[in-house]
């Protein structure tokens, strides 16, 4: 990837690192392959089938995250794209997923027979990953804006055995509004934003010349916008996940700052997640966010040897 | 899922639920289906464990554009009316499934069957059997005199590596 490009990106990366060393440490990592993680499916396998299933195709199988034996990675060589292509694949018996990608949903923790709502749900990685949790009890309703995209989603939860979906196609505010008209309310909300996508350069660096600052100050308004419609169809004491794969604070801490301004009963919760998080900021440029801020996770690549992400847990207080 | 029209979601009552259960017992000895059926056009069937009732869909449905319910899990034949699975058909009701069981040999077929093959075998049989590779269920074929025609989708068959 060409930084020098692009300067004001690397000028806003430099000043969100610590220091010299991190942000050495941070441009290193994107040139450096990522790793082939995937989940396993419980709703048609378990971890120790699917492990030895794989293995007996001589792949060497790690389970890299303490108590989640369903993160699989492949430490072996494999052909380019024989991760998506394998038989177990084809059969539903994983689904091939970033790291990262996997945390937004061990924060919201979905349980049998809860009304959830993935507002941009396709691909659909993390709506498998809440049916599979939800055990396909319960009501997951799946948006997306684009029948393409659509398309792509419902492939994915029909390879997965996804049984509890109702999958909807609108503008995700929208949607919202229509919802809300129905008294229909949620016990938690999935909001994993459209964003700049300056988390996923290292897996997909093509994207990196695209970047440019105006489309973090549009996607910021959008995220707004579909923030503040979910919170409206959360159910008093419900949870509501925010995540986008960048870390442009426009498009990550600004967001929850303006919902905790503009919604008197809103709180950020502590998250514990099972990889290294830092703090959300409190301040970026001439703004000064909430001190609630500090309890948002920003994952960086160099911490982890994964992608980038950002993710707030938000709760509806009475 | 349809993009050319829009086609209304039919949750299928007791009595057509009743139709496609006796249908499942006696093709395959399936005594249960874990949910509603939601049938979309003519003959795709679709599973669904969706904890809303009827009419709460039903409601939702009047003013946002569903555009599909649970897991398409079984079509009916168009010729004969009788029911043939997908692959997560059989993969849901792996445990009910009694009768009309084909059991693959080894895996060169089994990788001839993922590929969308047909398998040159003759069962003796005329029918729609289900397809078994070890613990792996990969849907319906339908047995003739020598062979064994396949019906998995294009984009679910095994690719050649290239």
């Amino acid at each position: 990837m060409n930084f020098e490009s692009k300067p004001l990106f690397v000028e806003r990366m430099k000043k969100l690192l610590e220091n010299e060393e991190d942000a050495k440490e941070y441009f290193e990592i994107l040139s450096k392959p990522e790793l082939k993680s995937f989940r396993v499916n419980t709703l048609k396998t378990t971890p120790e089938k699917l492990k030895e299933m794989l293995e007996k195709k001589n792949w060497k199988i790690k389970q890299p995250i303490k108590n989640h034996p369903e993160i699989m990675v492949v430490d072996s060589k494999l052909f380019p794209g024989e991760l998506g292509r394998s038989l177990e694949h084809i059969l539903g018996y994983y689904y091939v997923q970033e790291i990262t990608s996997m945390l937004p949903i061990l924060a919201l923790n979905p349980k049998p027979e809860e009304n959830i709502l993935d507002l941009a749900a396709s691909p659909g990685s993390k709506t498998t990953q809440i049916a599979a949790l939800m055990k396909n009890a319960g009501t997951l309703i799946a948006n997306d804006v684009k029948l393409q995209r659509i398309k792509i989603l419902a492939s994915n939860l029909e390879r997965c055995g996804v049984t509890n979906e109702v999958i909807t196609k609108s503008d995700g505010a929208a949607l919202c509004r229509k919802l809300k008209m129905k008294n229909f309310l949620f016990d938690k909300i999935l909001v994993d934003a459209p964003c700049s996508g300056e988390g996923t350069f290292r897996s997909m660096p093509k994207t990196f010349p695209a970047w440019n600052i105006k489309k973090i100050y549009s996607l910021s308004r959008i995220q707004k916008n579909l923030l503040e419609n979910a919170i409206e169809v959360l159910k008093p004491n419900g949870e509501i996940v925010y995540s986008t794969c960048t870390h442009a604070p426009e498009e990550n801490e600004e967001i929850i700052n303006y919902v905790l301004e503009k919604f008197k009963n809103i709180r950020v919760e502590k998250i514990t997640l099972p990889v290294k998080c830092r703090s959300g900021i409190t301040k970026w440029n001439d703004e000064i966010f909430s001190d609630e801020l500090k309890n948002t996770c920003r994952i960086y690549p160099q911490d982890n040897n994964t992608e980038g992400f950002f993710i707030a847990k938000l709760k509806k207080i009475k | 899922m349809d993009n050319q029209k829009f086609i209304p979601l039919k949750i299928m009552n007791e009595r057509e639920r009743k139709e496609i259960l006796d249908k499942l017992n006696e093709q395959f000895g399936i005594n249960e289906i874990p949910g509603k059926i939601v049938a979309r056009g003519k003959d795709r069937l679709f599973l669904s464990s969706v904890g809303l009732s009827d009419t709460e869909l039903k409601n939702i449905e009047d003013s946002i554009v569903i555009e599909r319910v649970g897991v398409y899990f079984a079509k009916v034949d168009d010729l004969t009316g009788k029911i043939r699975l997908s692959i997560e058909g059989s993969q849901i009701f792996k445990n009910q499934i009694k009768k009309n069981i084909f059991e693959i040999q080894n895996n060169e077929d089994f990788e001839k069957w993922m590929k969308g093959q047909e398998l040159n075998i003759s069962t003796g049989k005329k029918d729609f059997l289900i397809m078994k590779y070890k613990d792996n269920f990969v849907g319906t074929g339908k047995a003739s005199a020598e062979k064994i025609s396949n019906f998995i989708p294009k984009n679910r068959r095994l690719k050649e590596r290239g």
